[in-house]
């Protein structure tokens, strides 16, 4: 028995020993003078091709090795952030302009333009709007690594049934008084179990099988904010500036969203959709429960496993008493301020900016590229499935509204999760909900 | 009339308690589409293991099961050692300051571990083992009040003329303890043990802010990743949820007498 | 390991001198020994518990992010979230959960206990199975749970449609998110309760029982006049453990609903991971574990003056 206790506190120093060692390899970097670099992602999506493009990058450059770690949207954000407050970040990481303000001051990013210099790279290949989003007060962030907006992604099949063409969803307008045409057409496609339409007498309200619209956005970058840009509201009063979203302006969108919910009863119920438990847009469209989805072009690859061969397609977003817009947004790789290798991690940050990589990810239709002579390789790559997208491009060429600048993205982010699922549900007001999260996120701006 | 309804009563509560295990393994056995269109009750036919191979090696299940039965493995080493050599200095020996000390464990077996979450987060970071084993398996290592309040309770429990018999014959403390206390503290300490395992296998929160890479990920972590990534992919989520529980229910079915008779005994202390 | 041996032969062989040096010698080998044997223990105890202890309370007077530098701005954190709308709702909701989650729990097992106590075949069988949802993990719980209460593919809403009804959006639903979440843990913790209770049943002395029945009672006053009174330390203890457990649900919450939908399920533990390490705000997620502490310390406060009242049998 003695020899036994020995024996096991003796394992159990062995385990902690080893712990230890598994432990210290798990640093990045490693023996043999091959450098092992870690960049992380949130799209499961956009992984296949990357991952090919960086078999060629890995073949090019034999001393390093790129692990990537890929955590969904929800856990990527707070992961991140833990990892950067724990100073164990990754080497090179998907950056967001949500996040990017309070990232760049908290100097967690590497400045690009002095190694931009240095290599002579040629930045006039990108898009000019998404390259100045990365930069500020002279020190550039990132290059562009893509693109999305929003448009109105429609189920072939539901159109077909109401009796509608692609070309009828085309230049349709709302208001805030009576809905317009919009309400007008998602009244068409929306149908109650005894088959009747909403613009039909005898249309039973409580009893509705497939509704004309699905939305979902936590933050409102998929529904409200493109209604709001559609009624001139700005979000702030300036980029890195106060939020402004209690403004009339603004409150009349929220009020839009919420009407096609609870008065028109076009919109899919809120008990259905809320975040986070609710079915993703192409799950909802592909059971047949919408007619319609405002959803963002970085769906697109779902839409088409819901609804394949042809099956959906996108048409624009209505416009409104101002006119037509979308919300117009990019991403790219930054480098972490603290990685150990930031010579290679620029390496691989200037082959994810190429033209060869960033071609090799929109041949997979994977995402919007950040080089607009790439934009046609992407459409074409859609074209070939049946499916024409270049409304997101018209989209992108028309009003857009970048997503907003603020260090207090997280503020705002988690308050408007909260408060607006509330508001979709009936039980605040858009008023006092805008109040509140104008309030809570300028509160939080220091 | 009355002992049926009775057992009725009870084989319909015994049938709410294994359901959701059945239901979870009957369906992750299911093909991926069989596991949306079928009731969740009717049986798998025909029966497939694809949605396990699938986890177990594109999502790295494997890899993550054994994280985590390093992460447990070495946690319950270090409490079952530790905690009792502890115990056997509190529940044997007097030295000054015992009795005080034993009362600074007690009250802290009340504080929830969200409190000490942001410094020990700190703490961790200052000795560099973020995102480590090390980081992961030592703040819980080295016993925790519980498991030392458990054994001690034991070992007051064994008569003292055994040791008081060993130190005659010249037996010094750590031979009393090896040779005469352990033996007899068997039961105690697979308790122990069996618990610490399973606590430890289950726990989310810490492995939540303390690793971040996929080689760290514990199964906790995996499954919670997997549910936000395929939210609507059952097939997966069940097969994922399956691994994870059944490798404690084999734990728990042969330790099942200590467990039960540990739960009885924490209501009469 | 050494050390100790070596003290220990040294103290055997002077058996002999042992009279005369007791008043120091064994007492100071006997405080090496026992501070050797808590060595591990101590140093964890120090480094990983009182320590954070500790730092919890002064890092509730700092705002930081823990990238920049902290700054004091000493009991701002406390009054802001004594003003905050929503740490009341997450106290709010958290005893709705506990309302929800103890009351049916302790019903149950108590039952079950009753019915449990008594000799009858599978009695141990019964016990091992109605325990076994006690060592689920909960995120795998979480995560079957989303299941078995979804709209469309979930057990739960396949079994409400054979009787044609048509059952709600569990977890989207405000209404009924909260429900669901005390269901998980009513179904984990039941057969464990069960098992405590059982455990005191059994040691109510059958004579009680016996002279009750000769003196004609019914089993329902047997049970209010002898059960329910014998039983009361047994069942205040599992009242308040489980009370204090269910305080710190966060598991469940973190898997199925991330406090959602629209803050219906936002409990305090979850508020604080939330604030602490999703905004990360960690001042003020330290003042609100503090809130925390103070809560459950007030709880135990109330067992330990309950217990020094009441205390009146031992088990041993």
């Amino acid at each position: 028995m003695s020899t036994k206790f020995t024996a096991s506190a003796v394992a159990a120093a062995a385990v902690l020993a080893l712990a230890a060692c598994g432990g210290g390899s798990n640093e990045s970097g490693g023996s043999g003078g091959a450098v092992t670099l870690r960049y992380a992602m949130w799209d499961e999506v956009q992984k296949p091709p990357i991952e090919k493009s960086l078999g060629e990058f890995m073949k090019a450059h034999p001393n390093i090795k790129v692990r990537i770690e890929l955590n969904n949207w929800n856990d990527y954000w707070s992961k991140l952030q833990t990892q950067l407050a724990g100073r164990s970040a990754p080497d090179v990481f998907w950056d967001h302009v949500a996040y990017f303000p309070k990232f760049s001051k908290e100097g967690v990013l590497t400045d690009l333009a002095p190694l931009i210099a240095q290599d002579k790279l040629d930045t006039s290949i990108y898009d000019s709007k998404l390259a100045e989003g990365w930069k500020v007060d002279g020190k550039v962030y990132g290059l562009p690594k893509d693109w999305d907006t929003i448009g109105l992604f429609y189920s072939t099949k539901a159109l077909k049934e109401a009796a509608l063409t692609p070309a009828d969803l085309d230049g349709l307008t709302w208001n805030p008084t009576d809905g317009g045409t919009f309400v007008r057409v998602l009244q068409k496609l929306t149908v109650d179990e005894n088959g009747k339409r909403a613009d039909e007498p005898g249309f039973d309200p409580k009893k509705i099988k497939q509704y004309g619209l699905a939305m979902q956005a936590p933050t409102g970058q998929q529904d409200w904010w493109n209604f709001a840009l559609q009624n001139g509201c700005k979000l702030q009063d300036q980029p890195w500036g106060k939020w402004t979203i209690d403004q009339p302006s603004c409150v009349q969108a929220i009020q839009f969203v919420q009407d096609l919910r609870l008065k028109y009863h076009v919109a899919v119920p809120a008990t259905v959709t809320n975040p986070p438990n609710g079915p993703s847009l192409d799950q909802v469209i592909g059971r047949g429960e919408a007619a319609t989805a405002m959803d963002g072009s970085w769906m697109l690859r779902a839409f088409d496993t819901a609804l394949p061969n042809g099956g959906f397609g996108v048409a624009d977003l209505p416009a409104g008493p101002v006119g037509k817009g979308s919300v117009y947004n990019g991403l790219t790789e930054a480098i972490y301020a603290g990685t150990k290798h930031p010579k290679e991690a620029w390496e691989l940050v200037k082959w994810l900016a190429s033209e060869q990589h960033q071609k090799a990810v929109a041949q997979a239709g994977a995402v919007w590229p950040g080089i607009p002579a790439l934009n046609d390789t992407f459409a074409e790559s859609w074209k070939a499935k049946g499916v024409d997208v270049t409304g997101f491009k018209k989209a992108a060429e028309g009003t857009t509204m970048g997503y907003p600048l603020t260090v207090a993205a997280d503020t705002y982010n988690v308050k408007a999760l909260d408060i607006f699922n509330q508001v979709w549900l009936g039980q605040m007001s858009p008023q006092d909900a805008a109040t509140k999260i104008n309030n809570e996120a300028n509160a939080a701006i220091k | 009339m009355k002992r049926i309804a009775l057992y009725l009563a009870l084989f319909a509560g015994a049938v709410v308690s294994v359901a959701p295990y059945l239901m979870t393994l009957n369906s992750a056995l299911k093909e991926p589409a069989q596991v949306l269109t079928t009731r969740a009750w009717s049986p798998a036919l025909p029966v497939t293991f694809e949605n396990f191979a699938q986890v177990w090696s594109e999502y790295d299940m494997s890899g993550f099961l054994l994280n985590s039965l390093l992460y447990a493995g070495a946690v319950t080493a270090g409490q079952v050692v530790f905690s009792t050599m502890a115990a056997y200095a509190f529940g044997r020996m007097s030295f000054p300051g015992r009795d005080a000390l034993f009362w600074g464990y007690l009250a802290t077996m009340m504080v929830p571990q969200i409190v000490t979450l942001v410094p020990l987060f700190l703490i961790t970071r200052e000795m560099g083992l973020i995102d480590t084993y090390l980081g992961l398996i030592l703040p819980a290592a080295f016993g925790t009040p519980y498991g030392i309040f458990l054994v001690r309770q034991y070992f007051r429990t064994i008569p003292r003329d055994l040791e008081a018999a060993a130190h005659i014959d010249g037996a010094g403390t750590w031979t009393v303890l090896v040779r005469i206390m352990l033996p007899l503290s068997r039961p105690i300490l697979a308790t122990l043990a069996t618990i610490t395992f399973i606590t430890t296998w289950n726990t989310l929160l810490w492995p939540l802010i303390i690793t971040n890479s996929d080689a760290t990920r514990v199964v906790t972590l995996g499954i919670s990743a997997l549910k936000g990534q395929y939210s609507s992919q059952y097939h997966l989520i069940l097969a994922a949820s399956a691994m994870a529980l059944l490798p404690l229910l084999a734990i728990f079915l042969a330790f099942q007498r200590h467990i039960v008779r540990s739960i009885a005994l924490t209501g009469l202390k | 390991m050494n050390v100790i041996d070596n003290i220990s032969l040294r103290g055997g062989t002077a058996r002999g001198q042992r009279r005369a040096r007791r008043p120091l010698a064994p007492r100071i080998r006997a405080l090496v020994e026992a501070y050797i044997l808590l060595a591990p223990s101590l140093a964890g105890f120090l480094l990983f518990l009182v320590a954070p202890i500790f730092g919890v309370a002064v890092l509730s007077l700092f705002d930081w992010n823990l990238m920049g530098a902290p700054s004091f701005v000493g009991l701002a954190n406390y009054r802001e979230l004594a003003a905050d709308p929503e740490v009341w709702r997450a106290v709010l909701n958290t005893i709705y959960y506990v309302l929800l989650n103890i009351p049916a729990q302790t019903v149950l097992a108590l039952l079950l206990a009753l019915a449990l106590n008594r000799r009858m075949r599978g009695g141990k069988a019964l016990r091992v199975i109605f325990v076994l949802p006690w060592m689920a993990m909960p995120v795998a719980l979480g995560v079957i749970w989303t299941w078995v209460f979804d709209p469309r593919y979930g057990a739960v809403n396949q079994l409400l449609g054979l009787v044609g009804i048509d059952g709600p959006n569990w977890l989207t639903d405000p209404a009924w998110a909260m429900p669901v979440i005390a269901s998980v843990n009513i179904w984990q913790y039941t057969g464990y309760t069960m098992l405590i209770l059982l455990a005191g049943l059994q040691a109510i002395p059958h004579q009680l029982y016996e002279a009750a029945a000769i003196d004609g009672t019914t089993p329902v006053q047997r049970f209010f006049t002898i059960t329910l009174p014998l039983l009361r330390p047994s069942l205040f203890f599992v009242l308040v453990t489980n009370t204090i457990g269910s305080f710190q649900i966060f598991d469940t919450v973190f898997v199925m609903t991330q406090g959602g939908p629209g803050g219906a399920t936002d409990v305090l533990n979850f508020h604080i991971y939330q604030q602490g390490f999703q905004l990360f705000r960690s001042g003020y997620a330290s003042a609100l574990a503090m809130v925390l502490f103070g809560l459950i310390l007030l709880i135990t406060a109330a067992q330990f003056l309950y217990f020094r009242k009441r205390t009146v049998y031992d088990f041993s």
